[in-house]
């Protein structure tokens, strides 16, 4: 069992190494994590700019919309990508399960989404002047352990759905920013119809938001923080069940249909 | 009968450029959206540009700097670029990405016509999506049109899709010649953001940032579509609408001299079948 665990984790962590350096030079890659969230942070910081005390929640929820972004265009394709290299054949007949490999890919498209917070708050603290704090940086880094979990076994869903249904691939463009609009990201849900927020309670990306406005420049109730920890540690445990389901189911679907190299 | 002759060839030679024109840029616009599907054209034209209104508008509310109909318009006009920009560049670079271009380049057509065509359809596309944003602000965000006289308002939206359009016909010809063009488009539509006075006011800019609003697309027909719908007159608007148009036409005829430049670089090299 141990050294199955072992196995795995150095089989995802290598993935994930890899993906890096593949991601670095992808210039694609680098508009959705770094330059669009940023432009977005300097819109928001700009606009906003008579409100210092809310740029901490642009950088904040810039960064989100490039973790969702990086979701939608990236990890989506994580399944997808190994089949355009033409390594999906090999990675399926090796004993590893495909979900460790995927599970690394997401790890570092995650990882390195999180420049565009880093990016956000170096902007935003070096040539705007403001002064960046994180009010409660005790939740806020576990906040964001539990985000970028979440987030990562989110991914897993995502990529064999991107699979088993190319329509959704296709309507990736849509996915970007009514996420963004109802998740709070850059402005508080309040704002919007009352009708519109148990949509946003069902949304995961808002409950991480959530929980990381509010440690970072809400009042850091505790209640609320430990709240969105709990709800995404539960949809943790339901992506990674369900996508070990959705991933035999394609698995299977791809060996009878002959179709696991084919676009 | 010798003047008849040379009347008959010219009159056979527009027609021919104008049945080119048409079919050329019907073909390449349906060519498009049955490659990229309808699930495709609603994610991209109709969801995403929607909600991106919906997002710079709570934006801008949470902000407090300007009014609601401030951002609605602003964002409803700038929905123009993803038709002029991606959807241009889209059908000029398709003819790479699909192994056409080489029989582009040896037919004996004109390549002014061809050119032009791309965008055509996108200029009308474009001015429907407009539409939809301005349609989807006065019914959800409550953007009030009472003032605006519609022709104007229509002057204003097809000003701001030729501009943009002028500038995908560059960016498509660039496409051409690079594999990273999605990263420009990209960029280039979020700068709109930032710098066409959508979502901050051109008062409130610094001198630098106005000064690329100048040179970029839909600065002046964002700020005509919002004199409009404060009840303005075509005397308020003529002046940005004739410069916008211009700066289109601009971009277009730079981006056609590109597109010579690499046919001819294409035929000195022996390489157009290779592009």
């Amino acid at each position: 069992m141990l050294q199955t665990t072992r196995q795995y984790t150095r089989t995802a962590l290598m993935a994930a190494e890899v993906v890096l350096k593949e991601m670095a030079v992808d210039s694609f890659i680098m508009f959705t994590i770094v330059i669009q969230p940023l432009i977005i942070a300097l819109l928001g910081l700009w606009m906003l700019r008579d409100r210092p005390d809310a740029a901490i929640y642009v950088v904040v929820g810039s960064g989100m919309s490039g973790l969702w972004s990086s979701m939608v265009f990236i990890s989506g394709n994580s399944i997808n990508a190994e089949r355009w290299t033409g390594t999906l054949e090999m990675l399926v007949a090796m004993p590893t399960p495909l979900y460790v490999v995927t599970a690394g890919r997401n790890l570092a498209h995650v990882m390195q989404s999180l420049l565009s917070m880093i990016a956000a708050y170096a902007v935003a603290s070096l040539f705007m002047g403001y002064a960046l704090d994180i009010d409660h940086p005790l939740l806020f880094i576990p906040s964001l352990f539990f985000t970028v979990v979440a987030f990562i076994s989110f991914g897993l869903i995502m990529a064999p759905i991107f699979i088993l249904s190319p329509a959704v691939d296709q309507f990736k463009n849509g996915l970007e920013f009514p996420i963004f609009v109802l998740c709070g990201f850059l402005f508080p849900i309040a704002l919007l119809p009352e009708w519109t927020t148990p949509f946003s309670y069902l949304l995961t990306p808002y409950w991480a938001a959530r929980a990381l406005h509010e440690s970072a420049h809400g009042g850091g109730d505790v209640g609320v923080v430990l709240a969105s920890w709990a709800i995404l540690l539960l949809s943790t445990v339901i992506y990674v069940a369900v996508s070990r389901r959705l991933f035999r189911v394609i698995l299977r679907r791809v060996r009878e249909d002959g179709t696991l190299g084919l676009a | 009968m010798q003047r008849t002759t040379t009347q008959t060839g010219l009159l056979y030679t527009i027609i021919s450029n104008l049945r080119m024109f048409y079919e050329g840029s019907r073909l390449s616009y349906i060519a498009l959206f049955h490659w990229l599907r309808p699930s495709t054209y609603l994610a991209s034209k109709i969801i995403m540009p929607l909600n991106q209104i919906l997002f710079f508008t709570f934006l801008g509310e949470f902000s407090g700097q300007n009014t609601r109909d401030f951002y609605v318009i602003g964002n409803a006009v700038q929905m123009a670029a993803i038709s002029g920009i991606y959807g241009v560049t889209m059908s000029i670079g398709g003819d790479r990405w699909a192994g056409t271009l080489p029989y582009l380049f040896g037919a004996p057509s004109s390549r002014l016509v061809m050119f032009l065509g791309r965008a055509f359809f996108h200029i009308l596309d474009g001015a429907v999506g407009v539409i939809f944003g301005l349609v989807l602000g006065v019914l959800v965000l409550g953007l009030d049109l009472s003032q605006a006289d519609p022709l104007l308002l229509l002057l204003a939206i097809i000003a701001a899709t030729i501009s943009s359009s002028g500038l995908g016909l560059l960016l498509g010809s660039v496409s051409l010649v690079t594999v990273n063009v999605w990263f420009f488009n990209n960029t280039l539509y979020f700068l709109l953001l930032l710098f066409s006075g959508a979502n901050i006011a051109r008062d409130d800019m610094p001198a630098w940032m106005v000064a690329v609003g100048d040179i970029l697309p839909l600065t002046r027909s964002i700020e005509a579509a919002r004199r409009v719908a404060a009840g303005g007159s075509f005397d308020d608007i003529s002046g940005l609408l004739t410069v916008e148009v211009l700066l289109g036409l601009f971009y277009a005829s730079f981006g056609f001299t590109f597109f010579r430049w690499i046919e001819f670089q294409a035929r000195r090299r022996g390489t157009i079948d290779r592009m």
